[in-house]
């Protein structure tokens, strides 16, 4: 293994197992999980290092060598939490991503599952189109957005934000909705509609109940996109709508260089997504891609 | 079951609001249309409105210049004299193009690291994927101050106690470290798609191919990345879809700078009809914006197909 010069020659140790003694290969996967442990570590070590430093002090935030062991505080929590406007910012964020997540459903998920169900020569069309959609830059459409909200007195209003962030998460809605409802057999629909059942109650007491988890990681997915969504907020939002990206960039702003305040108010922001993302984990792929990858 | 007794009122309630409605649109279409009428009205009619607000003079704080007709002078503009636009566009190129090939490569090595059996795999797993529930904002907060801040960053005490020179990275590497910033966040992106792939992958076809002989870098260039192609190929457009509107970023790490260094296009539009208030320009730099994208997306769509179908040959 030692300085084989080229690139391509250098082969990862567990590769080449089959040619080395049972006693080295036996080490190879222990130190291949230790190597797995400490990459883990340090991908995560911004956002420990963001927690932790929030139960500093300022001085001790910002002290050169790095604090490892400090005499933890919630004096940070406590300011960024009632000292400022953070819970208006933070409400602002529950109601625009509960909101849009909501709205996006009302209206995705019976597409979704007319196009599952009803399938014809344009579904597939009809699929792409609401995924292009979706893949159109938002600069393409963000001007005349400005200048309509501007108009008729949505700029900075919740109603505004809620439209749009419905607009941003019906795509993958549809697609991922579809996905899971081609997944519900057949004969359970045949029965249900032999039994004399409308479409409605079908769709209602039959497929949602089956699709429960689809739905529920769905949701989590669209939550997390309003949440932590900026561009839009940052041109449309001021004081009365914005959310806590907002919140997060005029933070930094006031008080740019008071680490340990700034951590709290950032973890305080990111703990919702956490609680959410690690929840949905299991469909977070199907989410990413549409539905493709399963 | 007790289908029937729910199934009466209903089938008579559904009846009535069928009269009600049009009896001519079938369920299919009433189900459907609601979804499909929102997203055009949202999201295709702003984009005309951005064609014909691009071919105007508008700027919003002097309506006293009221909206001339300007033809193709905003488009005219913007590709031949505005050298920030043309800046702009090699700067999303380059950021976009190293973005997706660090995260993506990172990705990979993470994917075959968590394709083994070990323990506190599920722990590790959820650590790797962390990054990319951190707001973009968040992130760059973070970034800048914790780590490449030249004064109090942890990269700066690294450097001061390894009797390195002092590196203000955010003015010296801009663009590197907007790359570095945003790949943090995407790698776990490419991650998931990827090792859903491996984790697809038939353990028979591995074992068929040890059989012949196939073993480390082999296998891995002959069977595993073959098998990968495709979720490989959806990594990159993806990545490339979303990555081409970073804007959180740069917003709060760099603000574009220093100068117009690593202003995107999507920073330049922003700048152009906030600060500027110019509608015209900001709708052209807009169609602009979209043209560019529409191109990366054809170009890398092609050129994935070719590649792969080389490969496969």
């Amino acid at each position: 293994m030692i300085g084989s010069g080229i690139a391509g020659r250098a082969v990862p140790a567990e590769q080449s197992e089959a040619s080395r003694t049972p006693q080295m290969q036996s080490l190879v996967g222990p130190l291949l999980t230790l190597a797995t442990y400490a990459i883990a570590f340090i991908f995560f070590f911004p956002i420990l290092w963001t927690l932790l430093s929030g139960f500093k002090t300022e001085v001790d935030a910002g002290a050169s060598p790095p604090l490892l062991f400090f005499h933890p505080t919630l004096a940070n929590y406590h300011s960024a939490l009632l000292e400022t406007d953070y819970f208006d910012f933070f409400k602002n964020t529950v109601i625009l991503a509960i909101g849009s997540t909501v709205l996006a459903f009302l209206l995705g998920v019976p597409a979704a599952y007319s196009l599952a169900i009803y399938s014809t020569k344009r579904t597939k069309g009809t699929l792409t189109w609401v995924l292009s959609t979706k893949m159109m830059p938002i600069v393409g459409v963000i001007v005349p957005i400005f200048v309509i909200y501007r108009n008729i007195g949505l700029l900075d209003s919740r109603l505004g934000m809620v439209f749009l962030y419905a607009a941003m998460n019906m795509p993958l809605v549809i697609w991922m909705m579809h996905s899971f409802f081609t997944e519900v057999p057949r004969p359970i629909l045949e029965a249900a509609g032999v039994d004399g059942a409308g479409v409605g109650t079908i769709l209602t007491r039959v497929v949602l109940p089956i699709s429960g988890p689809g739905l529920a990681s769905t949701g989590l997915i669209c939550l997390i996109f309003s949440w932590n969504e900026f561009f839009l907020a940052y041109m449309l939002t001021a004081g009365n709508a914005g959310t806590l990206p907002i919140y997060l960039v005029r933070f930094m702003s006031s008080h740019g260089q008071s680490l340990a305040s700034m951590s709290a108010a950032s973890t305080i922001a990111i703990a919702p997504v956490f609680i959410a993302g690690w929840s949905a984990q299991r469909a977070l792929v199907r989410g990413l891609t549409m539905g493709a990858v399963k | 079951m007790s289908a029937s007794t729910i199934s009466v009122p209903d089938a008579a309630s559904s009846s009535v609001t069928g009269r009600i409605r049009s009896p001519r649109i079938p369920a299919r279409l009433l189900l459907l249309l609601p979804a499909i009428i929102y997203l055009a009205v949202l999201t295709q009619a702003p984009f005309i409105l951005t064609l014909w607000y691009s071919v105007h003079k508008w700027i919003l704080d002097q309506p006293d210049l009221g909206r001339p007709w300007v033809g193709i002078e905003n488009f005219k503009y913007a590709i031949t004299q505005d050298t920030v636009f043309q800046q702009a566009v090699l700067t999303t190129l380059i950021i976009t193009v190293l973005i997706i090939a660090v995260s993506l490569l990172l990705g990979l090595g993470f994917a075959l690291l968590l394709n083994r059996k070990f323990f506190g795999r599920g722990v590790v797993r959820a650590l790797m994927i962390a990054p990319f529930f951190v707001m973009p904002t968040v992130n760059a907060v973070v970034w800048k101050n914790f780590f490449l801040d030249p004064i109090i960053g942890l990269f700066d005490w690294l450097l001061t106690s390894l009797h390195l020179a002092r590196v203000d990275f955010l003015t010296s590497y801009p663009k590197l470290s907007i790359v570095a910033i945003a790949s943090w966040q995407w790698t776990p992106f490419m991650m998931l798609i990827l090792l859903a792939g491996l984790q697809g992958m038939s353990e028979e076809v591995r074992e068929a191919a040890r059989i012949d002989g196939a073993a480390g870098w082999a296998e891995f260039r002959h069977i595993t990345l073959p098998l990968l192609a495709r979720y490989i190929e959806l990594c990159i457009l993806l990545g490339t879809i979303y990555v081409l509107n970073l804007f959180g970023e740069i917003r709060v790490a760099t603000q574009g700078g220093p100068g117009t260094e690593s202003t995107t296009v999507p920073y330049y539009v922003y700048q152009t009809i906030h600060d500027y208030n110019d509608v015209g320009s900001a709708a052209a730099l807009g169609v602009l914006a979209v043209v560019f994208a529409s191109l990366i997306a054809a170009g890398l769509l092609r050129l994935l197909v070719r590649t792969f179908r080389e490969g496969q040959a």
